[in-house]
């Protein structure tokens, strides 16, 4: 109730705001030094990350990590000019408003209380910044979810246990150590644990889910590189967490195939 | 009402002879009686229960009783159920307890007693706080040293992942409380206008049941650690030593001492504000401390219910979280995370109160848009009960709520915005008064910034799947709650110091300290987004090669933030001794627990103060607004 009154109160003090007042607001000098401050963090912010991010990020092995990376670059530059907003009053009251001294400043700022134009640009502009998001959120999430509905998938069942990885290839009867997946075949991920839960990893692929025990999850992928990548457990799971780790071979078909109908260890498979 | 009690105090001098039992309970006592009853219980329990099959359920049973009879004992020593009983026996403490209790005229040892004053009890909140941040840095020291060290390594698993899992529980505990326990008990009420709390013996209850755990937790070491980390994930928990035992003993009643407080906290700002201060003259701080605990009432009680479940699997078979047994860890998983992700604003929404306090005081400013400030506070604590699941994005629970939480969690950073709003509004062509409190709103928009947007990072879904558990989501949490909670906490610090203490705070060592926190934290957790992006899982002892320079510079960063913290220690233990005398208002604020002398006296105010404006008053009134 006394929110409601609260937010009548400050009804009243809406102004009309005019084009002629909005060029005379830009003009003024504080709001001059706030935009060219403004520019300097967008443009650095953004030339930074532009530069580096996309090294710092692991390689891409799939369609999958693509879209993960893309996202990645998306969200930053959309968030880079809000930041930048931040970052500008920030540095344009430091540069230009500073008062050092053990006395307080002297009393004579504006005492402005409340702005019902920057409220009102403030919500609409990051309520469309959170449309934007979700709309982006539930599409690329329906692109990754492609290779799980593939009619020809590959199918493989992974289990994970104490520190362990282990692969089973139900078409072959096949059990390994190390994953071997076929290039640009979808295939989609039956994982389980044995005992606690632990989070199934393709660093470079841009999936991971848990395992549980006594459920199934599902994850799916369609390899886009021939290469090593790496299994990594991101679940804590206990004493050898850190080590429960194997590699991915992804290889041709006809490779694939060779393996599949190789009957001897995984060992003597030559890493590609 | 108090006033007249004083007066009757100041006629009736012989009256300290009716002060009974309470006189001679303090921590001493407490320590004592937990003890004896702890070795008692201890020996009794393991005569009575047999040795059968499973012989771990017999130890966990054990110890539990030992612990449950510690912390009976303890509680009993401190004095803690005095007051109930002579109640339950129709016979309430009179005024001289009620003044002894208060700690009148008992110097230091009231420190060490169940005493109700509201200031005693902020004061040992805030050593508390103090202690319970060094323990958690030293071990925060340990990971980073054992990460630093090319690929990792030096600190054996087994210990290293208990260090973890203490390092995350000390510093939870310790960010939950760093502001509503010291300030929000020692400067909200006098920030409203009254003399104590609502219920001043709830208050000490609440302290003191936190000191309880301490022997708790310490007990931990001896009984295997908790190598499952702070989360207390099932089956892994289930699995582990008996310290695991300890940790669902200190989260159990750290729920009950977090409810006290905020109960407590509660009804003292709805029942208790000066006359004249209505919602809207009512200074921010007192809404976001409200909103805080008022969030975490619903939150941990069902987070201790998931660890009784959990003590019910160890000692009993119970089999709740065990899927061997037709337990579900996903049912520990949603109970864990339904308080896993309000914890996150009970520990936020303060720090940024806490600054949003300071601002216009330095800004010489009007609060900007306290309207917006309120809805901001109050649409993050309504849709922050609905945003747990993304934190099981990838668990396979239930993909099909991906999408809906994804929502609810995006929409949070419209109420997070406002936030921003009020403080950039407040500072914008306002004045910068250079002085450490101001430091840190400027440092807390410069972190809470990025830990923002690292957060909408991790609330996409196909983001969530690469990023979620590597060192990335590491380093976002610490920008949310060490960059921005515990900045605006050192900040509350600087800027109530004089108040608390009657002192200032070392500007200077302030300072040093300041820049030394500040810049080792970027390099820090830039080292460590840099690591998860490459790859990195989190709560790894060992890690490959390729992470090595990124680790290396995070360790290097924490070295930094961490002699920045003991140069803060240094300059608060020499300036809470001899430094310059405070005046009473220092910073020349506006909020009433600058009107009142310094140091406070037992009553708080002398005549209690009418309200008749907010407490935001500064500037001169014209017509122009931008
Ligand atoms: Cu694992």
């Amino acid at each position: 109730m006394w929110l409601m009154q609260m937010l009548s109160e400050t009804g009243e003090d809406t102004t009309k705001q005019s084009g002629n007042r909005v060029s005379s607001f830009l003009s003024r000098r504080d709001v001059q030094q706030a935009i060219r401050a403004w520019v300097f963090w967008a443009v650095t912010l953004g030339g930074l990350g532009y530069l580096f991010i996309p090294h710092l990020m692991a390689d891409s092995a799939s369609k999958t990590m693509d879209i993960v990376k893309s996202t990645f670059m998306a969200f930053y530059y959309t968030s880079v000019p809000v930041a930048a907003v931040v970052l500008a009053i920030a540095t344009q009251t430091v540069l230009h408003n500073r008062h050092t001294g053990t006395a307080p400043p002297p009393d004579d700022n504006p005492a402005i209380e409340t702005n019902q134009m920057a409220n009102i640009v403030w919500v609409v502009i990051s309520s469309a910044l959170c449309v934007f998001l979700l709309v982006w959120g539930l599409v690329v999430d329906n692109v990754v979810a492609e290779p799980s509905r593939a009619a020809n998938a590959t199918v493989v069942n992974v289990t994970g246990q104490q520190w362990i990885w282990t692969f089973n290839y139900p078409d072959a009867h096949k059990d390994t150590s190390e994953l071997y997946l076929p290039v640009d075949q979808p295939v989609i991920f039956k994982v389980q644990s044995k005992d606690v839960t632990h989070a199934f990893w393709i660093v470079q692929m841009g999936i991971k889910i848990n395992a549980n025990r006594g459920e199934i999850t599902e994850t799916a992928v369609t390899p886009n590189k021939i290469g090593v990548f790496d299994v990594r457990c991101a679940e804590l799971c206990g004493l050898l967490h850190a080590h429960m780790q194997t590699r991915v071979h992804v290889v041709s078909k006809a490779d694939y195939e060779k393996w599949l109908a190789n009957q001897g260890s995984v060992e003597q498979w030559p890493a590609s | 009402m108090a006033s007249e009690l004083i007066t009757e105090d100041r006629t009736r001098h012989s009256a300290k002879k009716s002060v009974g039992i309470i006189r001679h309970l303090n921590l001493g006592t407490a320590v004592i009686v937990g003890a004896l009853l702890a070795v008692t219980v201890n020996r009794i329990a393991t005569k009575l229960i047999i040795e059968g099959d499973e012989t771990w359920r017999r130890h966990d049973q054990i110890v539990m009783a030992t612990m449950l009879a510690w912390f009976i004992g303890f509680m009993i020593g401190i004095g803690a159920l005095v007051g109930p009983t002579r109640w339950f026996f129709g016979k309430d403490l009179n005024h001289d307890e009620a003044m002894f209790l208060a700690g009148k005229d008992m110097g230091i040892k009231r420190y060490f007693r169940y005493t109700t004053d509201h200031k005693v009890v902020g004061i040992q909140y805030l050593i508390l706080t103090i202690a319970l941040f060094f323990i958690g840095g030293v071990l925060a020291m340990l990971i980073r040293t054992n990460l630093g060290h090319e690929s990792g390594g030096l600190i054996p698993p087994q210990v290293y992942n208990s260090i973890v899992g203490f390092h995350g529980l000390i510093m939870i505990i310790a960010t939950i409380i760093m502001i509503t326990g010291p300030f929000g008990n020692f400067i909200l009420p006098i920030m409203i206008g009254a003399r104590d709390m609502a219920f001043p013996r709830l208050n000490a209850l609440s302290f003191w049941l936190l000191i309880s755990i301490l022997p708790i937790l310490a007990a931990t070491i001896a009984l295997g650690g908790i190598p499952m980390g702070w989360s207390g994930y099932n089956p892994l928990a289930d699995q582990g030593p008996l310290g695991v035992d300890s940790y669902i003993f200190t989260i159990v009643i750290f729920a009950i001492s977090s409810a006290v407080a905020g109960a407590n906290i509660t009804t003292t700002a709805m029942k208790m504000r000066a006359r004249g201060m209505n919602w809207s003259r009512t200074p921010l701080f007192v809404f976001g401390t409200v909103a805080s605990v008022a969030l975490a009432l619903p939150a941990f009680p069902v987070f201790m219910l998931s660890q009784v479940m959990s003590a019910m699997d160890r000692a009993f078979g119970a089999n709740f979280f065990n899927p061997e047994f037709g337990g579900s860890a996903w049912l520990y998983e949603n109970l864990f995370w339904i308080m896993g992700h309000p914890e996150v604003y009970v520990i936020l929404i303060p720090a940024v109160v806490a600054i949003m306090e300071i601002t216009p005081v330095f800004a010489r400013k009007p609060l900007f848009s306290f309207n917006m400030a309120i809805v901001g506070i109050f649409g993050i604590v309504g849709l922050s009960i609905f945003v747990w699941a993304h934190h099981m994005y990838i668990s396979g629970w239930a993909p099909l709520l991906n999408g809906p939480f994804m929502l609810t969690t995006e929409l949070i950073s419209i109420p997070t915005g406002l936030l921003f709003l009020v403080i950039l509004g407040t500072i914008w062509r306002g004045s910068v008064w250079t002085r450490l409190p101001m430091l840190s709103v400027y440092a807390l928009l410069f972190n809470f910034i990025i830990g923002g947007v690292t957060g909408i990072f991790l609330s996409d879904v196909p983001e969530d799947a690469a990023l979620h558990g590597s060192m990335f989501v590491t380093a976002h949490f610490h920008y949310t709650l060490m960059g921005a909670g515990l900045t605006g906490a050192l900040g509350a610090l600087a800027y109530w110091f004089p108040k608390m203490t009657g002192r200032m705070l070392d500007e200077k060592l302030g300072r040093i300290s300041f820049w030394l926190v500040q810049i080792g934290f970027t390099v820090t957790f830039f080292g460590m987004f840099a690591v998860g992006l490459e790859g990195q899982p989190r709560r790894v002892e060992a890690y490959d090669i390729i992470f090595k320079n990124g680790n290396l510079i995070s360790t290097m960063g924490a070295y930094t933030i961490f002699i920045g913290m003991l140069i803060l220690l240094a300059a608060v233990i020499t300036s809470w001794r001899n430094g310059e005398i405070a005046g009473s208002n220092p910073w020349g604020a506006q909020t009433l627990e600058w009107m009142t002398p310094t140091p406070v006296p037992l009553e708080n105010f002398e005549v209690l103060p009418v309200v008749t404006t907010n407490p935001y008053q500064y500037g001169i009134k014209q017509e122009t607004s931008s």
